[in-house]
């Protein structure tokens, strides 16, 4: 019997341990509600119904059918094509069908090849095409006819049925008690000097959450998973910033908010498609005039330019960039299918990631690159030129090592961390004693000792999450990014264009990139870098940008009613009846 | 679409490998988790340089060290003093591998939990050290620069192990003149681990278990012994005149003309290889300790270098743990068991973290040849030392004087206690005392009264 009593007395000290009582039960807690909120948002934007939608159809002069399931469509010969027709006069790609918001279509030739008549007239370019017009496909004649109103019910019935239903209201109450308990820990684990900020940033960034949600409702939106992600990654990060750098706080909070309001217009100017390709220029140019302003007026800091100093503030403009970059790289399937022209693209991203390497900023620099490989990959898809343009970079990149002492340096204490502990080596192996300090459950926000470390809440903000918040949660914030990049792939087939899909692809792998940089860098999987983790990480101008890029998956969300930056789709029958 | 969705699925790797390596790490956190938290350094587990959990005590329950904030020693001065070189100062100038070794189990530290539950007392260590033993030995070494060693060669304890000279790590010499001080030379070496001594005679046992396997007549032979004579055209000399001497006889006079005739017809090979299995070139490890490795290397010697080598000096150099072991597998039969310094580690609450398990050296001779070089060690006592410093103990032993170049040669004593009730072996080193048994025996005799004061409890 005393043998029974000893033991549940030390299973007791093991999981109590030294803490406050109240630590002691949240750290329990943490993991729990961060998994519970993971797992919902989860669910929802990867478990939703695929269902095919119809737009119209392509009628042969036999009588038969073809579904035309996409907005951009291209035709051709092979498998490849979303409409396939197997004739020998037609080409591998011979057409593209284009459907707009307002319900009319285009059809356009595929590299200035010809091939297509319209009523007659040979078309060159993209041509207005209405239902019945005779097209003719090298000999192949086709007409367009408009679904019926039994197909569009159906459509419209399968696309509100979501498969599982996971109401974000709930989701958003776990947050929020998620967050009341995450300010509770700080109010113990913090000098009480910050306690007045951390009462209020917190409240302020959980009425926010709600305001934006109920916005949404009011919109007639449901689709709030990405944000509620979003907000917990930004919560997560102001606890650390709470406990090592608490004076940044409102700061932060307000990045945060003009971060959500950039990710507002964004979304917005993402609705209507010609908006969106109107804006793109304008944004697009905005990356290489900021990106040159750093190489001119900015500050160094830490052996990289990267900083501009107006007066007291300081921005990063190239966390701001990205989002220009994701929109130089986006287009339409038209123009990619008419012109297929990547030279100008691989100027433009050779002149930002240049621009950035002069600066010394070689990790937004792979950020960019990485990105560059993405899109140019989306919109080309040749593994060939790719190859080439990733062997000539990795020279330059060979060589910008073995130039830029910094660089080298780094490089030769990848993998070897820990045979310099106490210099070239000292953040990441302090980084991984804290890990392992921290177990699964983690010591309390605040009760940390890596915030001592230069950049705790930034190169090396894994660390201090898996120390103060255990390893379940820091695993957990790296699932939910990659849970909005699996959401963006998930969605890019439904997407109304290919301009929404590559940038959703795109600005996702900015994100996942950065962050893997970010983490496999703490963990000594990857060089050190010190790019920044989305959210995560302290800056304001990378909170801003990541808000920005954010948007760019709102609208590749084409879920019925779900994305405030998605249009729901008129149908064909209202206005252009045949 | 399909085209551009189609491609997507790069993204769909590159997720993948990110949830893969993430993976990874979880693996690798659970299996070095233990090594990150106590490495030197980390933030949560050291204070100043030292671990700040745990506390050792000796084989008596007496506390040696408690870690802390700040490292607290032994209240007794001599104590201090004579585990310094087991415990390392608070500076890291004598360097202790031992603390850190056990740094984990000190902790008491699980990967699910963290440190969040470690108690801030931490776990305690045993260790198989009697201080009082080890105060002895110091006492006995009395400033002299030398080291002792006791061990249980049946279960591999080590009860006393001492490195003089030392210093007091709560009154801590000038460390910036401290080189020039010839007191303290060598004192940052633990001499007992990390140094390398001339054997001089001791080293006979080797040549004498050679001679008994592989010279089948060797106890019917007759030497002569007139205190020199040439081999391979050069002298060897012999401390006295013997005249005619046997084997036997050889071992206790220690003859140096007897093992030089024998180490030659012995010849290189089969030398070599008995110094081999006595493990003379080899380092044997315990809680986190390698001792340093002797040598014996007669592959460009001559016969006058192969019978030095056969009387102890030539290159020849062994360490004192390493040939403390070697004396013990003579007492126990061929072989014995390997060193270790710590019991146990266990929490406040007496739940056992650790514990040690004997393990058994490789053997060094047959059980025939031990028991002959046994008698002949007890010979060695009786008639030549007396057991005027061990009177009740059954001690057979041999002594040696090794020469070291300059200054007095170092006098040397290994041997063991022949009683299955006391099994141990041991190791004097005294440098630069002259002849080898005046001094060691009295240090030897009071050490190991002292170690079966402690094994009596």
């Amino acid at each position: 019997m005393q043998d029974f009593f000893d033991l549940v007395g030390r299973v007791l000290i093991h999981v109590v341990g030294w803490g406050s009582p109240v630590t002691t039960v949240l750290r329990y807690l943490f993991p729990l509600l961060a998994i519970a909120i993971l797992v919902r948002c989860g669910i929802s934007l990867l478990g939703f119904r695929k269902e095919p939608e119809v737009w119209g159809h392509i009628a042969f002069e036999d009588g038969s059918r073809l579904p035309v399931t996409h907005w951009e469509n291209t035709i051709g010969r092979t498998r490849r094509n979303d409409i396939q027709m197997n004739f020998e006069n037609i080409y591998k790609q011979h057409a593209v069908l284009t459907r707009y918001d307002d319900g009319s279509w285009t059809i356009g030739d595929v590299g200035g090849r010809g091939g297509i008549a319209v009523n007659g007239d040979t078309i060159t370019g993209l041509t207005e095409i209405g239902y019945g017009d005779l097209i003719d496909l090298n000999g192949l004649e086709v007409t367009l006819v408009p679904i019926t109103d039994e197909e569009a019910e159906y459509v419209e019935s399968c696309r509100t049925d979501p498969k599982y239903i996971v109401s974000p209201a709930m989701t958003l109450i776990l947050m929020t008690i998620f967050q009341a308990f995450t300010a509770i820990q700080l109010l113990i684990g913090c000098d009480s000097a910050y306690w007045k900020s951390i009462c209020f940033c917190f409240p302020v960034v959980t009425g926010f959450m709600w305001l934006l949600f109920f916005f949404n409702k009011a919109m007639r939106r449901s689709g709030f998973e990405v944000e509620t992600i979003a907000f917990f990654l930004c919560t997560m990060g102001l606890a650390v910033i709470a406990s090592v750098e608490p004076d940044e706080l409102l700061k932060t909070v307000i990045s945060m908010v003009i971060g959500v309001i950039l990710f507002m217009v964004i979304g917005f100017c993402m609705r209507e498609l010609d908006t969106a390709k109107k804006l793109r220029y304008i944004a697009a140019a905005a990356g290489p005039v900021m990106l040159l302003a750093v190489l001119a007026f900015g500050t160094t800091v830490y052996g990289a330019k990267c900083w501009i100093y107006i007066g007291n503030y300081s921005i990063q403009p190239s966390e701001l960039a990205k989002i220009s970059f994701v929109f130089a790289g986006a287009s339409t399937l038209d123009r990619l299918m008419t012109k297929r022209n990547l030279f100008l693209f691989i100027v433009y991203s050779g002149i930002c990631c240049i621009l950035l390497a002069l600066c010394n900023d070689f990790g937004s620099a792979a950020v960019f690159f990485m990105a560059f490989l993405v899109i140019a990959y989306l919109r080309s898809g040749d593994f060939a030129t790719l190859s080439l343009i990733c062997a000539g970079t990795g020279f330059a990149g060979f060589m910008a090592v073995k130039l830029r002492p910094h660089v080298t340096a780094r490089f030769a204490t990848w993998r070897h961390v820990w045979e310099d502990p106490s210099d070239s080596g000292f953040q990441q192996t302090q980084a991984l004693m804290c890990i392992a300090a921290g177990g699964l459950f983690g010591l309390g926000a605040g009760n940390g000792q890596l915030k001592y470390i230069f950049a705790a809440d930034s190169d090396i903000v894994f660390a201090t999450v898996c120390e103060e918040w255990g390893l379940i949660i820091g695993v957990v914030c790296v699932l939910c990014i990659v849970c909005i990049a699996l959401f963006a792939v998930r969605s890019a087939s439904l997407c109304r264009s290919s301009f929404y899909a590559i940038s959703a692809c795109a600005d996702m792998t900015i994100l996942i990139f950065q962050m893997t940089l970010n983490v496999f860098g703490t963990i000594d999987f990857l060089p050190f870098t010190g790019v920044t983790f989305p959210f995560l990480s302290n800056g304001g101008s990378s909170m801003m940008g990541t808000w920005g890029l954010l948007a760019f998956v709102k609208a590749a969300d084409t879920r019925q009613n779900a994305s405030f930056a998605t249009t729901v789709p008129t149908h064909a029958k209202k206005r252009y009846a045949a | 679409m399909k085209r551009i969705s189609s491609r997507t699925v790069f993204m769909t790797i590159l997720s993948m490998i990110v949830v893969l390596g993430i993976a990874a790490f979880v693996v690798q956190y659970f299996i070095k988790a233990n090594d990150w938290v106590t490495f030197p350094g980390s933030p949560h587990v050291y204070s100043g340089g030292n671990i700040s959990t745990g506390s050792v005590r000796d084989r008596d329950g007496v506390m040696v060290l408690t870690n802390g904030e700040r490292r607290q020693y032994a209240d007794n001065e001599l104590i201090r003093k004579a585990t310094m070189h087991l415990l390392g100062d608070r500076y890291g100038y004598i360097e202790a591998p031992l603390i850190n070794t056990y740094a984990d189990k000190l902790l008491d530290y699980n990967p699910i939990t963290g440190v969040y539950t470690t108690s801030e007392t931490g776990n305690i260590l045993n260790l198989t050290l009697s201080a009082d033993a080890c105060v002895t030995a110091l006492q006995g070494l009395n400033g002299r620069k030398g080291t002792v060693g006791v061990y249980n060669y049946r279960t591999g304890e080590i009860l006393c192990m001492v490195s003089s000279g030392t210093y007091d790590p709560d009154d801590m010499p000038d460390m910036d003149t401290i080189e020039s001080d010839s007191y303290y030379e060598g004192v940052f070496l633990n001499r007992f681990t990390r140094s390398t001594y001339v054997p001089g005679s001791i080293f006979k046992l080797v040549t004498a278990a050679a001679a008994i396997d592989n010279i089948p007549d060797v106890f019917d032979r007759s030497f002569y012994c007139e205190q020199e004579t040439i081999i391979g055209g050069e002298y060897i000399t012999c401390e006295q005149y013997h005249g005619s001497i046997s084997f036997g006889t050889g071992l206790v006079k220690s003859c140096n003309i007897v093992f030089g005739e024998l180490a030659v017809e012995l010849g290189p090979e089969i030398l070599t290889r008995y110094a081999e299995a006595a493990g003379i070139n080899s380092a044997v490890s315990f809680d986190g300790t390698t001792v340093a490795e002797g040598n014996f290397d007669l592959s460009n010697a001559g016969d006058n270098d192969v019978a030095w080598a056969g009387i102890g000096q030539y290159t020849n150099l062994i360490n004192p743990c390493q040939f403390m072991t070697f004396v013990g597998s003579i007492a126990a039969g061929g072989q014995a068991a390997a060193p270790y310094v710590v019991d146990s580690v266990e929490s406040a609450d007496g739940m056992k973290v650790y514990e040690a398990q004997r393990q058994m050296m490789d053997r060094t001779m047959s059980e025939s040849t031990a028991s002959a070089l046994t008698e002949m060690m007890r010979n060695d006592v009786v008639q030549n030392y007396g057991t005027y410093d061990f009177p009740d103990v059954y001690v057979c032993a041999k002594s040696g004087t090794a020469e070291v170049g300059e200054g007095e040669p170092n006098a040397m004593f290994a041997g063991f206690v022949q009683d299955e009730s006391y099994p141990l072996a041991f190791i004097v080193i005294v440098e630069n005392a002259g002849s080898g048994s005046a001094v060691c025996t009295s240090i030897a005799g009071d050490v190991l009264y002292a170690c079966m004061e402690s094994m009596d409890g």
